[in-house]
């Protein structure tokens, strides 16, 4: 059974004992918060997708996230059009982005030592140059991009839905894509066959950096200013979104249709636990146990093969 | 049988001699004198740095994170990796303040009972990484999540066991001989996985299932209780730390040890230890804790704020790095 | 030489250059005096507003007072950090070390320690053992918070009384915790309509003090209303109550004006609980100062606080006053 059946299918469980018990959780109102707030995590997660299929990883964005987050809040401050506050944000995001790649695709070295690094530098360096002052006094027209409510949660919605769609095209029908899979899969097969590795993994921090910024941008503006230290343990909700829904860490296998079981199942663990009245105090713990239980799922099918092959 | 638990970026070639190992290898040497460099610095620009108190603080300080670090360079070397020790520690301090407090027995028993917690959480790990063959990765994700959630569960998030007898304390924070107590501990704990690593048969077989994990099966070494083997040893230091940790502070809540698995792994990779596998030693990953020991409480005796040494460590650590892959492509 | 050795070579340089240049920015930075007073004062985590605030009174009095003021401390919550600052304080020497606590016990220890080599202690926000300081700069009681913040949840619900919502900072925060207890403690004598239906944390992040008030709005429809307990909470409760629409709930807490002021002026906050921050800070410096250069507080009933006046000494307690609160009208005078 495909990993992305098998998280749609927890997930309707999931949602089937919610509509037991709790069934004000499908109130319109309710489902749409939950889509706006899954969106940021949807957007990051495509790029995560790139990232790891192309084998490897980046624990930095939620780092990425705070600083690209803060930049977009300066930038409005000055007085920068809001069209242009959403391309500057995402040129940021893809500058630290190129910073990864540059390190990783360029110099040669492990994506998560390097990723590791940066996430320590730039949130303590963000903290050193913020001092903790969240970004405040912004223009009217940043909530929402001056839009208003309604228009601005279906803004955020639509954009996530459409960052996922291109990059689902992406990935799936252009030779950009299948140059990922093949990097991931065997880098000196994919030379051989006249793809470049080092473009190509560079490519895919740069494209993370970039959608990071664009996330961070919709989730910033669903508020009046800016925190200085936002995005705090995005990576870890982001990578087990993405492994869940069944792209392997060893890369070159996934879609982004695994991405969206599993950015759904996620989201929406942490709302339906306290719908369901779960004390609060064990929803960590029941989060994961739900990662384990849908990472060994698929495990049961192949155990048998592997205890053959240990014999 | 392990799935390639880490991802992997360029092919890089880990030479995995012997040789190497016994003397200190180049990122090793690059440390050092990085090592030195901070030495000099620091004793330049703090204030009462390069004291004989002060070093022993530092020691006293990083124990912890160094168990951790020790347990962590096995799991490292066979190409897996554990991101659950930290939220491990966390929840056997609160089970040995809990045993101790709530359940009314001995000290020995509560801290038989810590012990055994990070057993049981290592043999988790280890079930699902080397028995079911799943990522490292994403099952240490998931159990990192699961312990510390145990934690939170326990103890609502608000309890907080404290008052421990003054005889327990002095594991964490008395003087044994000159030393700090658990430096004895830490030291028990390099002897035994250096005898690991280095030593015995075992290590060999260590790396080469991080180096090829196909090829170690092939070559008759029992892949999946090796993997056991390394997985349960770093649930079982998580235990021995925590039990250090409520003892140097007195006290044990559920957030213990956030974040020591990060330091964890940084002063092991920051030590020459591949993330890869196949290619590293016990050594280097003390280097490599002392490198970061001296650089944080340098800093702090410079009177620079704490952000400082979160962004030189990034620095540090890619430098690290940057000279192991340059020496794994000759 | 291979173009990567020099690469990193100059990695390296620059590592060491960052170093050194750090080191010369920092360390020559506020001219004082040679001989002058070192206040070490640490926060419990470096990044929350509140603490921020603190910071701006504390810097005011070391520069009235001429002493050099160290400021550091975690930049997350981490019972463990705080410690391991305190011992780099006594390993360098100072005069004062004044703490806000994270963690009772485990700072209580280290203290302890800082006292036997002469120095002066004071905590403030979060005390420690009274036998590990020489004076608590309190703010106010956690039983005078409870009281004060369920008296604004009461005239919220109104005389029929109702649920009220807590959303705090982590499960594991000290002061949150205790003034929780308190609450508990007053509702059944003195506040007997009013019930809290759930506790929510926020982790001190606003989005997720944000996300968790929608939810809360929505499991439980019928809260009156909701009470933020940390400061980064405030403007994320709020501001999920006023993008529900939802008028008849009321929301109040603890928080600091600036970013309470928006949600204020429009309505959709009632009640900002708090004091004032930065004399806080600035009260802190004062006291550590006056203990360092040897005037005892104990025994005395008056405490010169600068351009604070004559503050209250209760035992070894300094009181800075009592919790206040912000609101529509007064919120424009202040500015932290």
């Amino acid at each position: 059974m495909n990993r992305p059946l098998w998280v749609a299918l927890a997930w309707a469980a999931l949602l089937a004992l919610v509509a037991a018990v709790a069934p004000a959780f499908f109130d319109p109102v309710n489902v749409r918060d939950l889509i706006v707030r899954a969106s940021p995590l949807l957007i990051v997660a495509s790029g995560m997708t790139i990232v790891i299929l192309a084998r490897q990883i980046d624990i930095s964005v939620g780092s990425q996230f705070a600083i690209c987050g803060v930049v977009a809040g300066l930038l409005a401050r000055e007085g920068v059009p809001m069209p242009l506050v959403a391309v500057g944000t995402m040129l940021a995001g893809a500058g630290l982005g190129a910073i990864n790649g540059v390190l990783v695709a360029r110099l040669g070295l492990p994506a998560i030592v390097v990723t590791l690094a940066t996430l320590v530098a730039w949130r303590e360096g963000l903290r050193f140059a913020t001092e903790g002052v969240w970004v405040q006094d912004l223009p009217g027209t940043f909530q929402w991009f001056g839009l208003g409510q309604d228009i601005g949660r279906w803004l955020i919605g639509l954009g996530a839905g459409a960052v996922w769609a291109i990059v689902a095209l992406v990935l799936g029908w252009t030779p950009a894509g299948r140059a990922v899979y093949a990097t991931g899969s065997d880098a000196e097969v994919a030379r051989l066959l006249g793809v470049r590795p080092t473009w190509v993994i560079g490519g895919s921090f740069v494209v993370m950096g970039a959608l990071t910024g664009l996330a961070a941008l919709l989730s910033a503006v669903q508020f009046i200013d800016v925190q200085a230290n936002a995005g705090i343990g995005l990576e870890l909700s982001v990578i087990a979104a993405v492994i869940v829904g069944g792209t392997a860490v060893s890369g070159g296998r996934g879609s982004l249709t695994g991405t969206l079981a599993g950015v759904a199942l996620l989201a929406t663990v942490g709302p339906a636990l306290t719908f369901l009245g779960a004390p609060v105090a064990w929803e960590r713990a029941l989060q994961g146990a739900i990662i384990l239980i849908a990472v060994s799922a698929e495990g049961f099918s192949r155990v048998r093969g592997v205890k053959e092959r240990h014999a | 049988m392990p799935d390639a638990a880490m991802p992997a970026s360029a092919p890089a070639a880990p030479t995995v001699s012997s040789h190497g190992q016994r003397r200190l290898a180049t990122p090793e040497r690059v440390l050092l004198a990085l090592l030195v460099g901070e030495l000099i610095w620091f004793s330049l620009a703090g204030t009462n740095f390069l004291t004989l108190d002060n070093g022993l603080e530092i020691l006293r300080a990083s124990t912890e994170v160094g168990l951790l670090a020790l347990a962590l360079t096995p799991v490292i070397l066979t190409g897996g990796i554990d991101l659950s020790c930290g939220a491990l520690l966390g929840l056997s301090a609160v089970v040995f303040g809990a045993i101790w407090r709530d359940a009314g027995q001995s000290i020995t028993v509560a801290a038989a009972a810590a012990i055994g917690v990070g057993l049981v959480g290592g043999a988790i790990n280890a079930w699902m990484v080397a028995g079911f063959g799943r990522p490292a990765l994403i099952v240490t994700l998931g159990t990192a999540s699961l312990f510390r959630g145990l934690a939170e569960g326990l103890t609502g998030g608000a309890v907080n066991y404290s008052g421990f007898p003054a005889a327990f304390l002095h594991l964490g924070q008395g003087r044994v001989l000159g030393l700090p107590t658990q430096a004895w501990v830490l030291i028990v704990a390099v002897a035994l996985i250096a005898v690991l690593v280095h030593a015995a048969t075992i290590g060999r077989g260590l790396r080469a299932i991080g180096y090829a994990p196909e090829g170690a099966r092939f070559a008759g070494i029992p892949v999946g209780r090796r993997l056991a083997l390394v997985y349960l040893l770093s649930g079982g230091a998580a235990g021995v730390a925590g039990l250090v940790y409520a003892a140097r502070l007195g006290q044990a809540r559920a957030d213990a040890g956030t974040g020591f698995e990060l330091s964890a792994i940084t002063a092991v990779v920051l030590g020459g230890t591949s993330i890869f596998g196949g290619r590293g030693s016990v050594w280097g990953t003390i280097l490599g804790l002392v490198a970061l020991g001296v650089l944080t409480n340098g800093l702090r005796l410079a009177d620079q704020p704490a952000e400082l040494a979160g962004v030189l460590t990034g620095i540090l650590l890619v430098v690290a790095i940057g000279v192991g892959a340059r020496r794994g492509r000759t | 030489m291979t173009r990567r050795t020099i690469g990193m070579g100059l990695a390296l340089g620059l590592g060491l250059l960052t170093l050194g240049a750090a080191g010369a920015c920092r360390g020559g930075g506020s001219a004082t005096p040679d001989g002058a007073l070192t206040v070490a004062m640490m926060p419990k985590n470096k990044g929350n507003p509140y603490f921020v605030s603190c910071r701006q009174g504390a810097e005011e009095a070391a520069q009235q007072l001429g002493v050099k003021l160290l400021w550091d401390g975690p930049t997350e919550t981490d019972p463990a950090k705080q410690n391991d600052v305190v011992e780099a304080w006594i390993t360098r020497g100072v005069q004062a070390i004044a703490v806000s606590v994270e963690n009772r016990e485990a700072m209580s220890t280290v203290l302890r320690k800082a006292r036997g080599k002469g120095i002066k202690v004071v905590t403030w926000d979060a005390d420690a053992d009274p036998d590990a300081r020489d004076a608590f700069v309190n703010q106010a009681t956690p039983a005078g918070i409870a009281d004060v913040l369920l008296g604004h949840a009461s005239r919220l619900a109104g005389p029929a009384g109702g649920e009220i919502g807590i959303i705090t900072g982590s499960l594991t925060a000290a002061n949150q915790n205790s003034w929780i207890a308190e609450m508990r403690k007053l509702l059944p004598t003195k506040y007997p309509n009013l019930t809290i239906v759930d506790i929510r944390p926020s982790d001190d992040d606003r989005k997720k003090a944000f996300d968790e008030t929608q939810t809360l709005l929505r499991v439980h429809p019928k809260v009156k209303v909701v009470m933020a307990i940390a400061s980064p909470a405030v403007p994320g409760a709020a501001e999920a109550v006023k993008q529900s629409g939802r008028k008849d709930v009321g929301v109040t807490g603890l928080g600091l004006p600036n970013a309470s002021k928006p949600y204020l002026l429009d309505g959709v906050l009632d009640s900002a609980v708090l004091w004032n921050t930065k004399d806080l800070g600035y009260l802190t410096v004062q006291v550590a100062t006056a203990l360092a250069k040897g005037t005892p507080i104990a025994g005395t009933t008056q405490f010169p606080g600068g351009r604070l006046g004559q503050l209250e000494v209760r035992g070894d307690n300094i009181i800075l006053g009592t919790p206040f609160t912000f609101t529509k009208a007064n919120v424009g005078g202040f500015d932290f």
